[in-house]
């Protein structure tokens, strides 16, 4: 019997399932038409009903039952409904419970509500998500224009806020992730456009020789490290083509003072794995871009699958693991 | 988080697998989803006492709003009782139209999940009501006696 109390955690593994079943496309149908077009159809007949005030009952409704730690607030007269999440229950399953079987479960939201709400008349105008568990969005009736609205509750001044990276959407549509390297708001193409020019990859890790793995850097190969080692510029003497930042706060001043004190063109790619037992890291107060992810990628390329309670790889075996779902040599 | 509601997108993902992908596939995937994402409910029952299972769907049923189920050890297995089925009810409080294979869900998510822990999964009824059956495989030689 499956059950409502674990629903977060096999919804996350069914959207892995149909992915890797029939594709990516596939899981943007399943949520579109399942999810939008059958499951959450009481949404859209309280849109049909009574328009943003409908929506905000029965999202509202919806926030008691699930126990979201969040504020909808609503105003008709500037034409807009916002929400701001502290805590998302159903992401809070997954990081509770060490899940993390698809690529990018918090897709799945607007993955659902955009083709719903654009079916009754009203857009997205924007969201932003970190992936941790807090994000925000507005919303509005496309019959009329619509005023911009300042809530207290706004996520963004929460301290949670700077942890994690951030996915964005604006007018129904999804934003690039880094728009100086991709249009794309998929990480895994943000990673292959980053690595496209490089024949082969050249892993810097703890165990290598510095001196050796630079002097293994041929011409067309990019250099890869990890946080600890790029912050020591005796250990990491060259400019790495990317960083994998893991778990040690303590990093990350180290890290920042080096990516701020490096020419813009040559600073590196930050990456991280994110994985849902990590701890949450405020990248944005160390002075550092938000970490591109990386465990979508090796998920989609079927080279890791997360066990929760399990082990994991070490930052050098990950970075292995991304050479390789980029399908880069090491030299 | 016991939300019912979350029913509705259970109820709505299999019509989707199955008329999109056809029957075989709505199956492969329940089956799956038992083998693997209960590996560790699977792990807990493999090689245990009966008791342990029977522990485990206990625990399992307490929190699933509406749920009427009686679970006990019986000769060679554990019973589910299920006097009122939580998904069943609430789909059909909501007036939701349920796919009528609804129930064969838990055929393949159970028998996947006892089959790799060494169990064998029957159902007798349906539609709201039922009873499931773990049962250890010479229980089930027993029977065809």
């Amino acid at each position: 019997m499956l059950g409502c109390q674990d629903f977060c955690g096999y919804y996350d593994w069914t959207f892995h399932f149909v992915r890797r079943s029939w594709g990516q496309q596939a899981v943007r149908q399943l949520w579109a038409e399942a999810i939008g077009g059958e499951a959450q159809q009481h949404y859209a007949q309280s849109a049909s009903r009574a328009g943003l005030r409908g929506l905000y009952q029965q999202w509202t409704k919806t926030g008691v039952e699930e126990s979201c730690d969040w504020t909808f607030t609503l105003d008709e007269a500037r034409n807009v409904l916002r929400f701001d999440m502290r805590q998302c229950p159903s992401k809070g399953f997954l990081l509770a419970n060490d899940l993390q079987a698809d690529e990018d479960y918090c897709d799945h939201c607007m993955g659902w509500t955009v083709p719903l709400l654009s079916g009754v008349g009203v857009e997205l105008i924007e969201h932003e998500h970190n992936h941790c568990g807090q994000c925000w969005g507005t919303m509005r009736g496309k019959d009329r224009p619509t005023q911009p609205l300042e809530v207290e509750a706004d996520i963004r001044r929460d301290g949670r806020w700077n942890c994690g990276f951030l996915h964005r959407w604006r007018s129904d549509r999804p934003q690039p992730l880094l728009r100086s390297v991709s249009p794309s708001s998929d990480p895994c193409d943000v990673l292959a456009a980053w690595f496209e020019a490089a024949n082969g990859l050249v892993i810097l890790g703890p165990e290598s020789a510095a001196p050796e793995a630079c002097r293994s850097l041929v011409p067309g190969c990019a250099l890869l490290t990890i946080g600890k080692i790029y912050a020591d510029g005796r250990q990491c003497p060259i400019d790495p083509s990317a960083v994998l930042l893991g778990d040690e706060r303590d990093e990350l001043a180290g890290v920042a003072a080096r990516f701020q004190a490096t020419a813009a063109e040559r600073r590196p790619l930050i990456l991280h794995h994110f994985l849902p037992r990590g701890p949450m890291l405020d990248f944005v107060s160390a002075g550092l871009p938000r970490p591109v992810p990386i465990l979508p990628l090796l998920i989609r390329r079927g080279l890791y699958r997360h066990q929760p309670g399990g082990p994991t790889p070490d930052l050098t075996e990950l970075l292995m693991l991304l050479a390789a779902a980029l399908q880069k040599p090491i030299p | 988080m016991s939300a019912p509601d979350f029913y509705f997108a259970l109820n709505a993902i299999f019509r989707h697998i199955h008329d999109r992908y056809g029957k075989e596939s709505l199956v492969a995937y329940w089956r799956a989803l038992g083998r693997e994402y209960y590996r560790r409910r699977i792990e807990r029952w493999r090689g245990a006492p009966l008791q342990v299972l029977a522990a485990d769907w206990r625990e399992y049923l307490a929190a699933e709003p509406q749920a009427e189920v009686e679970v006990a050890v019986v000769h060679d297995g554990v019973e589910l009782d299920v006097k009122v089925c939580p998904a069943i009810k609430h789909l059909r409080d909501q007036g939701r139209d349920i796919v009528p294979y609804f129930c064969e869900h838990c055929d393949h998510v159970g028998g996947a999940m006892a089959e790799a822990a060494g169990y064998v999964f029957q159902r007798q009824g349906g539609s709201g009501s039922c009873r499931q059956r773990f049962l250890r495989p010479s229980a089930r030689l027993k029977e065809a006696s």
